[in-house]
């Protein structure tokens, strides 16, 4: 049980800074999810955390004390790791008990935690085998345990899905995130999946170029992107992004009520419709490019009329367009997100 | 093996195409090792002008005979030292190696030069450098109070042939070790740091055991290196001397055979040979190739 403080952290490789500053209160038992494209820096700033990474300037609390000079062994946080790590000549029984081992639990102590950990994630039948007798999942699940037998302060977890399949993968995603609830222990987790990311955190951190774009609740983050690029990244399909003299000459006489500054406009797919609605909205002439059908909605690909400018339009079922055909599409004025191009940000 | 079979239309043509290693094979191996077992049982004068078939005579002088079982000892102690100390340090290098970032290729090339000097030069080496009179290191040990001289002192023999021998052994482990080292997944020693284990538990409790198929594997390659491939090392430093404390068994086989010209006894001791290296060979195929470590 900790808060974790990350105050102005930065990380060179040489000359090339991977992480450029990172700010960053996490609170007692909360789930943050750093998200990001690969090369983000996000998996840097996790390991800086764990201390598998040296820090090049900045400070990290773990519990309100400085753990910059400490060893990963001292900060009290457990890692789930991608490829699980797991000790391939120890049974699972040992490489739950290894960190206790370590750091001298007695031997009732480390026996109770042990099948705690068993029990709580079904791998008591499992404990006498060698990792390589396991299935992916279960050796996900071992990983698991051996971060929660040693009931540390925070729980870092590096893309600790991925290598599972899809079906898999949602199973263990709602699993971790009951878990978490019921230990309420603070928890740190990359992942470039952004329904991962989504579906698991209390607060989304979103990373691109070593820097933090925005920090918020998911659903904060997908109603306001603070950035083009946050924009761009949360959602899918994701937001189509629009210039805004294109949308103004098209549009003619409709009052955008967009603030000062703005030239880019992004809209949601879910917030195009085909039929224009009773609130002020716009009207896009377009031309159908595609339709993908992905099961209870369809995503339709269409180019804006007059320009080269392709959108993508959700729309629920599997309705049939011609490919080629013309259509309008609406959106309304209150659900239009305006940027900035130049500086990348939001400007209402 | 799996794989595909390949069935030849004709049926001679597999057999032709193996004849030239078949041949090879004949020549250079069964035909000796059939004519040094023949010769096993047999007893010949020093001329070649008569022999006399003995039975088992060969054999049982020779496991009476108190020279050859000290030879029998000289080679264990011989190899264990030569492949004890060449694995040790060659995994002591290997993980030093592997620490460096940049200059990792550097040291490995470095350290991997010896394999390619030939066993009697290697021999040589040693030779002068611990040479009594010119020898740099005697000289030095002399300063020290150690009056070094293996062409008197036993123990001062061994140690030079087992530092020969083991010097030039140390590349070939290195660079499997350098392997085997790099194979372990770097996560697992960081998880390993997380779970609270420091540098020398991670090295006993992680990587060694992950390491030991390799282990294994060096160890049987180095007691047949030691047993058979430093007959070089051996004849140019020490020659068996002083007072046969360095004659390893296959030093004796060819110093009986050709200085001493007992044809008959040499040939029952490379006999005895040939079973040593059948066994090693079927404990490599067996327990180490064949074994899973983890």
């Amino acid at each position: 049980m900790a808060t974790i403080e990350l105050i102005d952290l930065k990380k060179n490789y040489g000359a090339i800074p991977a992480v450029k500053g990172v700010d960053l209160s996490v609170a007692d038992g909360e789930f943050i999810v750093l998200v990001g494209p690969s090369g983000c820096g996000k998996s840097t700033l996790l390991r800086m955390v764990a201390g598998l990474e040296s820090v090049t300037s900045g400070r990290i609390e773990i519990g309100g004390r400085d753990v910059v000079k400490a060893e990963p062994a001292e900060r009290d946080i457990a890692m789930v790791f991608q490829n699980y790590a797991l000790y391939p000549h120890m049974t699972v029984r040992k490489n739950l008990e290894y960190g206790l081992r370590n750091r001298r639990v007695k031997n009732e102590e480390i026996t109770r935690r042990v099948q705690e950990a068993a029990a709580m994630l079904e791998i008591g039948p499992m404990l006498d085998r060698k990792p390589r007798e396991l299935s992916g999942g279960q050796r996900q699940r071992v990983a698991m345990g051996r971060a929660l037998v040693r009931e540390p302060a925070a729980f870092l977890f590096d893309e600790p899905l991925s290598n599972l399949d899809a079906k898999l993968r949602v199973q263990m995603r709602v699993e971790i995130r009951r878990l978490q609830r019921r230990l309420k222990t603070t928890s740190l987790y990359v992942t470039h999946d952004q329904l991962e990311a989504m579906t698991l955190a209390d607060r989304l951190v979103v990373m691109n170029g070593g820097l933090v774009e925005q920090v918020g609740t998911p659903v904060e983050v997908y109603e306001r992107p603070a950035t083009v690029f946050v924009a761009g990244f949360i959602g899918s399909p994701p937001m189509n992004l629009i210039d805004l003299d294109y949308l103004r000459a098209q549009s003619a006489g409709t009052d955008l009520a967009l603030p000062n500054g703005t030239d880019l406009v992004g809209i949601r797919p879910d917030d195009m419709v085909l039929i224009g609605p009773v609130e002020p909205s716009i009207a896009l002439k377009a031309t159908v490019e595609l339709l993908e059908p992905v099961g209870g909605e369809s995503h339709l690909h269409i180019r804006l009329a007059g320009s080269n400018q392709l959108a993508i339009v959700r729309v629920p079922g599997r309705p049939s367009f011609v490919e080629g055909s013309e259509i309008s599409v609406f959106a309304r004025i209150g659900d239009l997100h305006p940027y900035n191009r130049a500086s990348g940000n939001r400007t209402d | 093996m799996q794989g595909k079979r390949t069935v030849f239309p004709n049926k001679v043509l597999p057999y032709l195409l193996l004849l030239p290693q078949l041949a090879v094979t004949i020549v250079f191996f069964l035909w000796p090792a059939a004519q040094a077992f023949w010769s096993s049982f047999q007893r010949e004068d020093a001329f070649g002008f008569k022999t006399t078939f003995v039975w088992f005579a060969n054999y049982t002088k020779l496991f009476a005979d108190p020279v050859y079982l000290n030879s029998f000892r000289t080679t264990v102690i011989f190899s264990l030292a030569v492949s004890l100390l060449s694995l040790g340090i060659a995994l002591l290098l290997a993980v030093a190696a592997t620490r460096m970032l940049r200059s990792s290729r550097i040291y490995s090339t470095l350290i991997v030069w010896p394999y390619a000097v030939a066993p009697a030069i290697a021999g040589i080496l040693w030779w002068f450098l611990f040479n009594p009179s010119i020898g740099i290191i005697a000289y030095v040990l002399r300063r020290f109070g150690i009056d070094w001289n293996h062409l008197v002192d036993p123990n001062d023999a061994m140690i030079l042939v087992v530092i020969a021998a083991t010097w030039k052994q140390i590349s070939y482990n290195f660079l499997f070790f350098m392997a085997g080292l790099q194979s372990i997944p770097h996560s697992l020693e960081e998880a390993a740091a997380i779970d609270g284990a420091g540098p020398t538990k991670r090295f006993w409790t992680i990587i060694f055991p992950l390491l030991s198929p390799t282990t294994f594997y060096l160890m049987v390659i180095n007691v047949v290196y030691a047993m058979f491939d430093t007959f070089g090392v051996i004849h140019a430093t020490t020659e068996g001397g002083p007072a046969r404390a360095t004659e390893i068994l296959v030093y004796k086989v060819y110093f009986d055979g050709f200085v001493g010209l007992n044809l008959g006894s040499s040939a029952a001791q490379s006999v005895i040979l040939m079973a040593i290296v059948i066994g090693l060979t079927v404990v490599q195929f067996r327990w180490v190739e064949r074994r899973v470590q983890y």
